[in-house]
């Protein structure tokens, strides 16, 4: 396989958790999107790292970091979720219009 | 023999993908996450990194997968029916995924990407990154595990009831 080909992978990935983020109510399910956009992008790095760079350690620590930052960030979602869960007893996004103009 | 791994690990990226974006039920959209993850695992061997392969395993099959997990065991997403999908919602979400899809696939086609000769085998050494971590991009490295620890508070402080005991 050459860049192009992971480039499109990458692409259909990331299409997909877009898909998801849009038009998911669940909100777990939205985050699942949101993680499969960054699992695009972290592909799309590697892709990157093998084919066109002569380094190869600066793509890997860049995919190490988004790895580390994607546990940070779904540690919180998922306190906000539960917290939702516990308040409001739902994690329905169309549900939770308190914010709505 | 590679070509076929190659592929191999491209269908477990695409199915499993297509079950965590498309299935309306979550538990369903976890194990495609899974099944998509080990995919990419196996692709990031396959380009060469064993470690962020390792990593990619460890830390996100075994660690965010087994907490989201968690947070669908312990709200109630499991055990109520998903609610019925609102074609316009999904039609809209569909076009907007589709557009974008096929206007990056533009770029990517007429875009011409610099390529350079395969790196020396032994440039892809764990101890590259070891040393590239705590020399060169140290800030970086320290910054991360910062916000890792602030996360880890943060996410304490929210999901904790109230300290009067009573449900918030």
């Amino acid at each position: 396989m050459n860049l192009e080909s992971f480039l499109l992978l990458s692409l259909v990935l990331f299409s997909l958790g877009l898909f998801a983020v849009l038009a998911h109510r669940n909100l777990i399910a939205v985050l699942i999107g949101v993680e499969l956009m960054m699992n695009a992008a972290s592909l799309n790095l590697m892709a990157f790292n093998r084919f066109s760079v002569t380094d190869p350690v600066t793509g890997q620590v860049f995919v190490l970091i988004i790895i580390g930052l994607a546990a940070a960030e779904v540690a919180i979602f998922l306190s906000i979720i539960l917290n939702l869960y516990r308040t409001r007893r739902t994690i329905d996004a169309e549900q939770l219009t308190e914010l709505k103009g | 023999m590679e070509q076929a791994v190659q592929y191999l690990f491209v269908g477990l990226v695409l199915i499993g993908g297509g079950m965590a974006a498309l299935s309306r039920h979550v538990l369903y959209n976890i194990i495609g996450l899974g099944i998509s993850l080990f995919g990419l695992a196996g692709l990031f061997l396959q380009l060469g990194s064993p470690f962020v392969a390792a990593m990619q395993l460890l830390i996100y099959l075994g660690g965010i997968t087994v907490a989201i997990v968690f947070a669908m065991m312990l709200s109630i997403a499991m055990t109520l029916d998903p609610p019925p999908r609102t074609p316009v919602k999904t039609g809209f979400a569909a076009i907007a995924a589709l557009t974008f899809g096929v206007g990056l696939h533009g770029l990517i086609s007429t875009a011409t990407f610099a390529t350079a000769p395969p790196a020396p085998a032994d440039a892809w050494a764990v101890a590259h990154i070891g040393s590239a971590l705590l020399e060169r991009y140290n800030l970086v490295f320290e910054t991360l595990s910062v916000v890792l620890l602030l996360a880890i508070i943060g996410a304490i402080l929210i999901a904790r009831p109230d300290r009067t005991g009573k449900v918030a």
